[in-house]
């Protein structure tokens, strides 16, 4: 019994937490924002972005997260949730572009429409298991990846040996940004890729996956990390290695890695706008709710960020 | 025997009672909590964890910890699934997967048994190389696009009840016989309760040490399929931290990580604790970071009663 008693206090004390979510004011559409993670800042910056956008267009927001990015299957389970609380529209920034299809296809037969941010849905599998988005948001991370390679190109003077740290293999998004960045280096005779390895991501990873990189290849000239959290882990690594003139170079810009840019151990990220994107996110969902003509691939700015322009 | 068995009931009543009374908080407070669609969907992603779970009963009921769930979730569902991309009929596949479960088990019971290993050191190092074993099998990519057959694992209903909720209540009902009914489960029991007078009055604690670890892989690999057709992809990264969710699942349900006592049934019913407090949580828009403080204290506040009470039994 007492037990019982305690579940039932702790119970009300997440209904504190909750308050704010559930004084929803009748009438006023709910949309849903699903995160991969809320540990990357990428993330939490789009949150801001929805957020005010939430505000002004009158919506209810709520923002919902896996407790890892690699998740899958709690961020489907999130989906379900949100479908069986009857929201209004659904955003999804997948963390598998195969595996959150299901997820789409569930809130397609509840006709809850789904808006996809940041990284693709795999467009076979979506088309195989019937299921259909109302819109794509996102940067051209090709695009990105190529403004990458260009930079590396022109401060290593096209010769040298250069690594990779991937993200998670089979994310579509960081298969576009090393699509991209092949597209440019592959071409340049002088330049090596000598390692190209996955650090999920992560900034721990990439500082272990890029210390044993700088063990193996003494003569290492450049390294493009498909995230700057991977960036960042890489610049630790150099520092405990005391190497130096390796040039690094980032993905995301979001604030640590502009000031490591402007501090000069990055030499340069890309600027993808994720508040951007989670303002059309939630405006595009608002559209389709209201079955308003949509824009199926909402491609949003990119940019190469140097100490020049760093902010 | 029986006054063992009555308390273990009485322990029981609590965790239903917990159960029974977080579905009335949230009956209060979501609108959308007690229908029967949300209950069937809680069941739905419960029964993942809690097929898990119920390997992981019988080797804590030893006094054993399995650390290596979630990497056998993975790995066995790459094998699986790549068995599958080959073109091997579907009850092929499910036989190679769940063989590479038992396999990876035994090697577990063998390391505990045979090798004198503690459980958490051998399923620990298991759990390391099975993760990589999975990640080299696939070279760190997913598996994916299965047939519409192997995914009606998953999406299958029959009379409304999603399928992978009829294999979690069969395996429960099985886990339960096994465990009251036969040998191998009144030895679990003994093993934990006392290794040495287990050993003494003739039961081949070697042997049954190893049954239970081979169980435990095997029951993985099963989750591992429902995973698998559930989200059409089988990925070398699945399951990390399940067997976190595992052991809470069994710990709230009453048994004692000093082995000796417990039940299938409170293992059940801690692993729908678990996914009814995530499922209404999410219902009503908690910040992910409170989900984690609630659910965390929840597994720290049912252990701590149960060793309140059984102290003052006593």
């Amino acid at each position: 019994m007492k037990r019982f008693l305690v579940v039932i206090a702790l119970a009300l004390l997440a209904l504190c937490g909750c308050q704010r979510g559930s004084d929803r004011n009748a009438g006023r559409p709910r949309i849903a924002l699903v995160l991969k993670t809320l540990n990357n800042p990428f993330f939490i910056d789009m949150q801001r972005g929805a957020e005010e956008a939430a505000t002004r267009l009158g919506v209810d927001l709520i923002v919902q997260a896996a407790e890892r990015e690699i998740d899958v299957d709690k961020q489907l389970q999130i989906v379900e949730n949100l479908i069986q609380s009857k929201i209004d529209a659904i955003c999804i920034t997948p963390s598998g572009s195969r595996e959150i299809v299901p997820a789409v296809v569930k809130a397609n037969q509840a006709h809850i429409p789904v808006v996809i941010v940041d990284t693709r849905v795999d467009a076979a599998t979506l088309k195989e298991a019937g299921g259909v988005i109302a819109a794509f948001i996102g940067s051209d991370n090709f695009e990105g990846g190529k403004l990458a390679g260009e930079f590396i190109v022109k401060a290593l003077g096209g010769k040298g040996s250069v690594a990779i740290l991937e993200g998670i293999p089979g994310h579509e998004t960081g298969d576009s940004r090393l699509r991209g960045f092949h597209s440019v280096v592959d071409g340049q005779t002088g330049l090596k890729i000598v390692a190209s390895q996955p650090a999920n991501w992560e900034r721990d990873q990439g500082f272990n996956v890029f210390q044993n990189i700088l063990q193996s290849h003494p003569d290492l000239k450049a390294v493009f990390a498909c995230s700057d959290l991977m960036a960042l882990g890489a610049v630790e690594a150099i520092r405990a290695a005391k190497r130096d003139n390796i040039i690094v170079v980032g993905f995301d810009a979001f604030s640590e890695a502009q000031d490591a840019v402007k501090a000069g151990t990055m030499h340069a990220t890309i600027a993808q706008s994720p508040s951007t994107m989670g303002a059309l996110a939630v405006e595009n969902a608002l559209h389709a709710l209201r079955g308003e003509p949509l824009q199926e691939n909402i491609q949003v700015n990119i940019k190469l960020v140097t100490k020049e322009n760093a902010s | 025997m029986g006054a063992e068995f009555r308390i273990s009931r009485n322990r029981q009543i609590g965790t239903l009672s917990g159960l029974l009374g977080l579905c009335g908080v949230l009956w209060i407070l979501s609108p959308y909590f007690l229908t029967v669609s949300n209950l069937l969907n809680i069941a739905e992603q419960t029964s993942i964890i809690a097929v898990v779970a119920a390997g992981m009963t019988f080797v804590i009921i030893t006094a054993g910890i399995d650390l290596s769930v979630g990497s056998l979730l993975a790995f066995s569902g790459v094998v699986m699934a790549s068995s599958l991309a080959a073109g091997r009929s579907i009850p092929l596949a499910l036989t190679i997967g769940l063989l590479v479960g038992l396999a990876c088990g035994i090697g577990n019971g063998v390391l505990i048994s045979i090798g004198r290993l503690p459980p958490f050191i051998a399923t620990l190092g298991m759990m390391s190389i099975a993760r990589g074993a999975a990640l080299l099998f696939t070279q760190g990519r997913p598996i994916s696009g299965f047939s519409e057959t192997f995914r009606s694992i998953a999406t299958t209903d029959v009379l409304r009840v999603p399928f992978p909720v009829i294999v979690m209540i069969a395996v429960y009902v099985i886990s339960h016989l096994i465990l009251t009914r036969t040998k191998l489960g009144r030895y679990a029991y003994a093993i934990g309760g006392n290794e040495t007078t287990a050993y003494l009055s003739g039961v081949n604690v070697r042997l049954y040490k190893t049954a239970v670890y081979g169980l435990s892989g095997m029951c993985s690999a099963l989750a591992a399929v429902l995973l698998t057709a559930r989200l059409n992809s089988a990925q070398p990264i699945a399951g990390i931290n399940y067997e976190l969710d595992a052991i809470a699942a069994v710990v709230i349900g009453g048994t004692s990580l000093m082995g000796g006592e417990g039940t299938v049934s409170g293992t059940l019913i801690g692993a729908l604790i678990i996914g009814v407090l995530r499922n209404g949580l999410n219902l009503l828009a908690v910040s992910s970071f409170i989900q984690q403080i609630v659910i965390g204290s929840v597994i720290v506040t049912a252990v701590l009663l149960d060793t309140f009470f059984k102290r003052r039994k006593k």
